[in-house]
């Protein structure tokens, strides 16, 4: 790993962790609306972005989560693994629109994990809570969709 | 808007717990979530609750802040418990509770309800002092529901059913918030009496077998770090931001989803641009001060097991112990 993705990596690990205390008060809840989810698209643009992402989850949890042991394990686990999964896909399509919009799905669908999460802490109903927690999850990433475009057209994400 | 915001939860103070190895604390802490899934009886969460208050009492941190990492979930255990009682469906039950819905109570509650939505339009309530008005709201709905009950006692219900509450709900819900409860409690303590920073060697010597999958553990520490560092640096960038854009007529709680999505990309693209340049100085210094990335490097802090760990650690494998007998053992 190069020095400049390390340094990298942790200060946009820095700036997910402030834009989740910017926007704290919705942010845990069963309907979930975690405006920084939007930087899950970082991945998209270089697949470097990977641990940035993975450690501001981890660190925003650790110092904003009501849940914090339950959020700490799955919250990452569910990031881990749907970035795993959108680098995987993004060696075969290159279209950055369609690679996002498959991101969000991956993300979206992969709430299930935050759904057990919540079923095994505070016994909620699996399928419901799956629901409720993908939707809010799909709504803002298909925000963060022309969000993260505009920004990449201004300064371009990759080439950092 | 961002004055308020605590960053990290540590609290400063010296006892046994603050002493431990932060190893023993983090694995502890995780192991305890795990186990405490075995306790499925009343004696077993006795145990589990009077070792974590013995934990709590004697760690030396004050029970306020306990409650306070408790209070932000409590709608979370409302709702848990509510959805219990519904859910919950087998075994012994309570009297019924019958439940009669009549004429007089939805006219009742409808000009209640169209009062509150007038008082809303015509600003007499703002949004800042709603939160007052809904308690003193759920107030007047349990006076209006007990008069009309006295006043109507004969009236023709509309709707009228049974709610049966299941004893095994009530228990099981209790359980469920108590297993809640001391897990938060649990981590809690976790974060209040060890530094991030300490909390991130504890993850780089936990981690630290990964290394032989080529996994960069150190770099991973590293990079826990530098976002730990250089979060109070960039949170005071982004109130910089945040005023500029604000004297500039930019206001993030206002506005429809469009506009909101504007004025967070006006907030994004400044705060990229800054991490950006930041994190191209901190490589520049890195390298300039000798980091190679993989190298095998000392650490300014040594951890070290004492005799306390140990102890702390066994009273762990007790309570498992006393977990398993009275889980599978006990009749």
């Amino acid at each position: 790993m190069k020095i400049k993705t390390i340094a990298l990596n942790g200060i946009v690990a820095a700036v997910y962790v402030i834009v989740t205390a910017l926007i704290q008060p919705i942010a845990f809840s069963q309907i979930q609306f975690r405006v920084p989810e939007i930087f899950n698209h970082l991945v998209v643009f270089n697949k470097k972005y990977f641990f940035g992402i993975v450690i501001g989850v981890f660190v925003a949890n650790l110092m904003f989560s009501n849940l914090l042991p339950f959020d700490l394990i799955f919250g990452v686990i569910h990031t881990v693994l749907s970035l795993a999964i959108t680098i995987i896909i993004s060696k075969f399509v290159h279209n950055k629109i369609t690679l996002m919009l498959i991101n969000t799905v991956i993300f979206s669908f992969n709430m299930f994990i935050i759904a057990y999460e919540l079923q095994l802490a505070l016994e909620f109903p699996f399928w419901e809570t799956w629901l409720f927690t993908a939707s809010g999850e799909l709504i803002v990433m298909v925000i963060g969709i022309p969000v993260m475009y505009i920004i990449n057209k201004r300064i371009n994400i990759a080439s950092h | 808007m961002l004055d308020n915001i605590k960053l990290g939860q540590y609290l400063h103070g010296d006892s046994w717990y603050y002493r431990l190895d932060p190893r023993a604390k983090l694995v502890m802490t995780t192991f305890f979530v795990v186990i405490i899934f075995m306790a499925n009886n009343w004696i077993t969460y006795l145990g589990a609750t009077i070792f974590t208050l013995l934990i709590i009492f004697t760690s030396g941190v004050s029970l306020k802040f306990f409650y306070r990492s408790i209070r932000p979930i409590f709608f979370l255990i409302m709702l848990t418990f509510v959805l219990n009682l519904i859910l919950y469906r087998t075994g012994e039950h309570f009297p019924p509770l019958t439940i009669n819905i009549s004429k007089v109570l939805v006219t009742g509650y409808g000009i209640f309800i169209i009062l509150l939505i007038f008082l809303r339009i015509f600003k007499v309530i703002d949004k800042y002092i709603s939160g007052k008005i809904f308690k003193i709201s759920l107030l007047i709905i349990i006076i209006i529901n007990v008069v009309i009950a006295y006043l109507f006692k004969n009236e023709q219900f509309i709707w009228s059913f049974n709610w049966i509450i299941y004893k095994g709900a009530v228990i099981n819900g209790g359980f469920v918030i108590l297993r809640l409860v001391l897990i938060i409690s649990f981590s809690s303590l976790l974060t209040f009496t060890t530094k991030p920073t300490e909390l991130t060697l504890a993850i780089e010597h936990v981690l630290a077998p990964l290394k032989i999958i080529k996994f960069p553990v150190s770099e991973l520490a590293l990079m826990i770090s530098i976002a730990l560092r250089f979060i109070p640096t960039l949170l005071e960038e982004t109130q910089k931001i945040l005023k500029a854009q604000t004297s500039r007529g930019a206001d993030l709680t206002e506005g429809n989803l469009k506009e909101k999505v504007i004025q967070i990309i006006s907030l994004l693209i400044p705060m990229f641009i800054i991490s950006f340049k930041r994190a191209e100085d901190l490589a520049n210094a890195m390298e300039a001060r000798g980091y190679v990335p993989g190298k095998k490097r000392t650490s300014y802090r040594i951890l070290k097991w004492r005799l306390r760990d140990t102890l702390y650690v066994t009273s762990f494998v007790l309570l498992t112990v006393y977990f398993i007998y009275f889980r599978y053992l006990w009749k």
